[in-house]
């Protein structure tokens, strides 16, 4: 059962941050309709910039401080590059985004250096006591950040003149600005809040062992998590972020004992199977809205 | 029917057959011939290692068609084409291994047999794969089809007896054809020129066969499906039909690729069939110009070719340090930076790709000397 | 007709001049006359390099393939490219090498730990170069060796598979990770009286390799052993740290990345693992020493190394850090490029006592070297590359601990040996197979 519930924490506190590298990808689908490959660049620089900052202040100011950077650096890619592509094919936005990620990641690389550096979380690997087993603080912090800025963000879209313009914008454009919603702004800001999200979830990932020019690479496991959530649905990004981390930490630690043939890699095609899985029956993930379809 | 020429109105055409002929104008013709030989004559005139590159180019570009039967033709975005190179790749090194090698060999090894393998089993995986891509649409289908890389590439570094060690790989094919071997140096000429050869025979061959495709009524009917599906299937296009069509055909380009692609470095691992080799390949179309052969083989050419450029370009960029490792910004740093943004740049300035600044080119001289 | 006729009019005349003109190289097989005598063909020029030091010498270029920008391998592959640049420098300054200097600076290419890439840089600098000087990784060397083979292009490895001892051309230094790994399972039987051992690994040469060698040496001593497969990210070691809290090993091989052992090492302590952990010179970082994980780190684990880190008291580590200067961080990196040089600057030195500084001849030089001087970084006997690979093979290893107050993080606990299982070891293919 203690085994159950460490994998189940685990599961839930890797789920977290598979949740909000996905929703900031489903924000900037929902506002320019394009998936933003430049994800995994603001994830590894908002994690080198924390360990920048640490050294100077305090931990949780340094976070917030290289999330507001990243959203920065996030607010001047759009409008650089970004903005001008405008009702151009979104594949070929895509494909900008692919070239913002070399850019970003080969210039945060040279900045890391050569050694591992670490965030210096007040996690550790310290543990604390839940349901009689002893598990680990820095999961907990994960979980429990990730709902507190997904609530926060949804009451931002829920009661905020600015949420709520965000959200015409996403069901209609043209409307929305026929409505007086400034577009620029609303693609600013998905912009932003998606360059934050990566940023803390970059420094949660690296709080086990630090930060290496690898770190990247965990930002694509949000690509399958996105569609089995469904690409236009917040919560199914976060949801799906979950279950993914949950049914991987689970492989994990009885696969093995199941079914030995899966070998170690296995748990790198967990999520994409899963993802097959859901979508022979649910064409559009779980959550998402399935196009209306009509001449 | 077949209509007259008018001297002087290229655009004029009398008949339908005319219209949609392969090569419609008197100077596309010319042009078309005219590059052909220039292609041919390329081994006397570059040297080997530029030749390598447009050799890889020739086998890219025979991929990137594939990608743009599916994608550019019939609106289905891919990024599983890796996976079907794989498949080609692995077919192919397998028919022609050497059967007394340390990995699974049946030493066939004529060209001609194990390239029309290695498409056909890719274009059976394809087919295989296309009903559950058949109900998905846009950017759910990138990304399922994107599963399929991820399960292809662990699967064949679990599966050594094919694929050979995890990151040390396994030889490729071995080309002979009519029983001689085509990868060794000749007393006058080297083996990269003969492969440049094989390759860009082959992307002849692909590249006519894909051309008379997308002008037949199956292009026809793909064309239909990328521009309103629902359409397509009101007028009597049976969409699932077409999709696994295109899947197939787009999966065997890929297969012949595949198979082609590590004939020069001789060997390969299953690392090679990444998200990345995807990647470069919606880049070489979206560059090279969406829905068009010719734009196919440019994007190939552009993004096989790009690395080479950015290498050269930092000699001539005084404020990059010249020293690989030392402080600053490094030229290997500043080459991988100088790829993405000529990448961002690129694209910017003409969405449309190479295929668009050709358009523009062509318009400003029609009109020449008046500008609009 | 008029657009045919003066496009045909345009380019059968282009077209003709483009092939009697044409740019392309004609690869000059015979050796000409170089310096001092010397038989040169490909890479070395009676111009001085680009940075000489005494402009009246020719130059010998090297090329050098290595992880510079968005790899894996980075942070090892910039040190490494750094301190060969310093090597051979100094060796330049000692006068160079039979009226020639080398240069390791023109043809430096990133190959971005992807073979195909390797390969079109290879072909880029080839024509340019005599040898190389470092080739990073095993898939992307996996992807020249035909290649260097059939142009007989002498190549220095950065990568320890055991494969290289097999293959003329390339020459390795230092025991493989096969060897490496039966030297730390006898190590952990002999001193720290380990029962059964797990490897965790990456798949792949560097991992199954390391995995063969303790699966081997466990055989040997007859303890139990588990091979437990990971793969890369963070997040993807649940599993390996499930096998070995459940597993209880008295001793784990670990063959990963840096970051990942780290959250290995640190979980599993953190889930009351008590056993040891070794670790090859690649899992190693100097940056763990402030992660999380640390504590642990510093009570579990131990590093098997081919040869000794950074701040050791040898002539030859000596003469490295004199030559480096300071640099921000002491990443044994640069211990590796410095020691991998040796064997080329034998083989170089020897080429020119024969008066033969082609490649045929450079590889000659290779196939006659019985020993190399490694100035005391290796011991002797090391670098030979004469015999059959089972006579050739070195299978001296040592271990470190983490100290923070050595160099690299470092410092060693038990100088180079061989394990008894190493020293029966039947080397008559590579470890993996």
């Amino acid at each position: 059962m203690s085994e159950f519930i460490q994998s189940l924490v685990r599961g839930l506190g890797n789920g977290s941050v598979y949740g909000l590298l996905a929703f900031g990808f489903v924000i900037i689908y929902k506002s320019m309709g394009v998936i933003s490959f430049a994800q995994p660049a603001f994830m590894l620089a908002g994690a080198v910039t924390v360990t920048y900052l640490v050294t100077s202040m305090n931990f949780y100011l340094a976070v917030i401080v290289a999330a507001v950077g990243v959203a920065l650096l996030g607010m001047g890619v759009e409008r650089a590059v970004l903005r001008p592509m405008i009702g151009k094919p979104v594949f070929v936005i895509s494909i900008i985004t692919l070239g913002v990620d070399v850019v970003i990641r080969v210039l945060v690389g040279g900045w890391l250096g050569l050694d591992v550096r670490p965030v210096q979380d007040p996690w550790q690997l310290n543990t604390v006591s839940l349901l009689g087993t002893e598990v680990q603080q820095r999961y907990l912090a994960m979980f429990v950040t990730t709902m507190v800025l997904v609530a926060i963000l949804f009451a931002f879209f829920r009661y905020s003149r600015m949420g709520l313009a965000m959200r015409a914008a996403a069901f209609d454009q043209e409307v929305a600005l026929a409505q007086g919603v400034s577009v620029g702004t609303v693609f600013s800001l998905s912009w932003a809040i998606a360059g934050a999200l990566a940023a803390v979830a970059g420094m949660f990932v690296s709080t086990g062992a630090g930060v290496d020019q690898q770190l990247w690479i965990i930002a694509l496991k949000a690509l399958p998590v996105i569609i089995l959530g469904g690409l236009d649905s917040l919560g199914g990004a976060v949801i799906a972020g979950l279950i993914v981390g949950v049914i991987e930490s689970l492989i994990g630690t009885y696969g093995a004992g199941i079914a030995p043939w899966m070998g170690g890699e296995f748990s790198l095609v967990t999520p994409y199977l899963v993802m097959m899985i859901v979508l022979l029956v649910r064409p559009y993930g779980l959550f998402g809205t399935r196009e209306v379809v009509r001449i | 029917m077949r209509g007259t020429r008018l001297r002087g109105r290229p655009e004029l055409y009398t008949s339908y057959q005319q219209d949609m002929a392969l090569l419609n104008t008197t100077p596309k013709k010319v042009f078309v011939g005219v590059l052909l030989v220039l292609a041919l004559l390329m081994p006397f005139s570059v040297d080997d290692d530029i030749l390598q590159l447009l050799a890889t180019a020739c086998v890219f570009a025979v991929g990137a068609i594939g990608l743009n039967i599916v994608t550019g033709y019939a609106g289905q975005v891919s990024l599983g084409h890796a996976f079907f190179v794989a498949i080609g790749a692995y077919t192919a090194s397998v028919l022609s291994g050497d059967p007394d090698g340390r990995v699974l060999g049946f030493g066939v090894t004529e060209v001609p047999v194990w390239l029309l393998a290695a498409g056909l089993l890719a274009a059976a995986f394809g087919a295989l794969v296309a009903p559950l891509a058949a109900r998905l649409r846009g950017l759910y289908l990138a990304i399922v089809t994107l599963g399929l890389v991820f399960i292809g590439q662990f699967v064949f570094r679990e599966w050594t007896d094919v694929a050979g060690p995890p990151d040390i790989g396994r030889p490729a094919p071995v080309p002979t054809l009519f029983g001689v071997r085509i990868d060794v140096d000749g007393e006058f000429i080297t083996r990269v020129q003969k492969l440049y050869w094989l390759m860009l025979v082959v992307l002849v061959i692909f590249a006519v066969l894909a051309r008379n495709l997308v002008r037949s009524r199956t292009g026809r009917a793909f064309a239909a499906i990328r521009d309103r599906d629902i359409a397509a299937a009101v007028i009597g296009v049976p969409l699932t039909r077409y999709k696994v069509i295109a899947f197939a055909i787009s999966s065997f380009y890929a297969g012949v690729a595949g198979a082609l692609l590590y004939v020069i470095p001789q060997t390969f691992t299953a690392g090679n069939f990444s998200l990345l080799m995807s990647v470069q390949f919606i880049a070489m179309i979206l560059i090279g110009g969406v829905a068009t052969i010719s734009g196919s083989i440019l994007g190939a050419l552009f993004i096989t070719l790009l690395p080479r450029i950015t290498s050269e370009l930092p000699a001539v960029l005084p404020f990059i340090s010249d020293s690989a490792t030392g402080g600053g910004i490094t030229v290997v740093q500043a080459e991988a930076i100088l790829y993405g943004l000529l990448i961002i740049g690129f694209l910017l300035f003409e969405p449309r790709g190479l295929f668009g600044i050709w358009i523009r080119v062509r318009n400003y001289w029609k009109a020449w000397p008046f500008s609009y | 007709m008029s657009v045919r006729r003066i496009t045909a009019a345009l380019a059968v005349p282009l077209a003709v001049t483009m092939v009697l003109t044409g740019c392309r190289a004609q690869e000059s097989t015979a050796p000409q006359q170089g310096k001092e005598g010397n038989k040169v063909d490909f890479g070395v020029t009676n111009e001085p390099c680009p940075e000489a030091i005494d402009k009246s010498k020719g130059c010998i270029y090297l090329g050098t393939i290595s992880d510079l920008t968005e790899g894996p391998f980075r942070a090892l592959a910039v040190p490494i490219t750094d301190s060969q640049k310093a090597f051979w420098k100094r060796v330049n300054q000692q006068g160079g090498i039979g009226g020639y200097e080398i240069d390791v600076t023109k043809y430096v290419k990133d190959n971005k730990y992807n073979p195909q890439i390797h390969n079109q840089v290879y072909q880029e600098i080839k024509p340019n170069i005599l040898a190389i000087a470092q080739t990073l990784g095993s898939p992307t060397t996996a992807a020249i060796l035909p290649d260097l083979k059939s142009s007989n292009i002498v190549a220095a490895p950065a990568s320890w598979t055991s494969l290289w001892g097999f293959e003329d051309v390339l020459i390795e230094s230092g025991a493989n990770y096969c060897i490496e790994s039966m030297n730390s399972v006898d190590y952990a039987v002999d001193k720290l009286s380990a029962k059964s051992v797990m490897a965790v690994h990456l798949a792949g040469d560097y991992g199954d390799d390391a995995a063969a060698g303790a699966k081997f040496a466990a055989e040997k001593r007859g303890m139990t052993f588990t091979d437990v497969k990971t793969a890369t990210g963070q997040d993807n070691q649940s599993a390996a740290i499930d096998a070995i809290v459940s597993g209880n090993p008295s001793v784990v091989i670990l063959t990963n990345s840096p970051t990942d052992a780290a959250v290995i090492i640190g979980q599993a302590a953190a889930r009351g693992f008590k056993g040891k952990f070794i670790g090859t010179s690649p899992t190693w970082n100097p940056g763990l020493l402030q992660s999380p994980a640390a504590p642990a780190i510093k009570a579990l684990y131990l590093q098997s190394g081919p040869w000794e880190p950074f701040g050791t008291d040898s002539p030859g580590h000596k003469a490295m850090r004199e030559a480096l200067g300071n640099i921000p961080s002491k990443n044994d990196g640069y211990t590796s490029g410095w020691v991998w040089s040796y064997p080329l600057k034998a083989a170089l030195t020897k080429a020119a006592e024969n008066k033969d500084l082609t490649r045929a001849g450079l590889l000659a030089a290779v196939k006659s070297l019985k020993s190399v001087d490694y100035e005391g970084m290796l011991p002797q006997g090391a670098g030979n590359y004469a015999d059959d690979p089972n006579d050739a093979v070195f299978r001296q290893t040592e271990i470190s601990q983490p100290d923070e107050t050595a160099a690299s993080g470092v410092k060693v606990i038990e100088k180079f040996f061989t394990g008894p299982t190493a020293k029966d070891f039947d080397f008559s293919k590579p470890c993996y197979q």
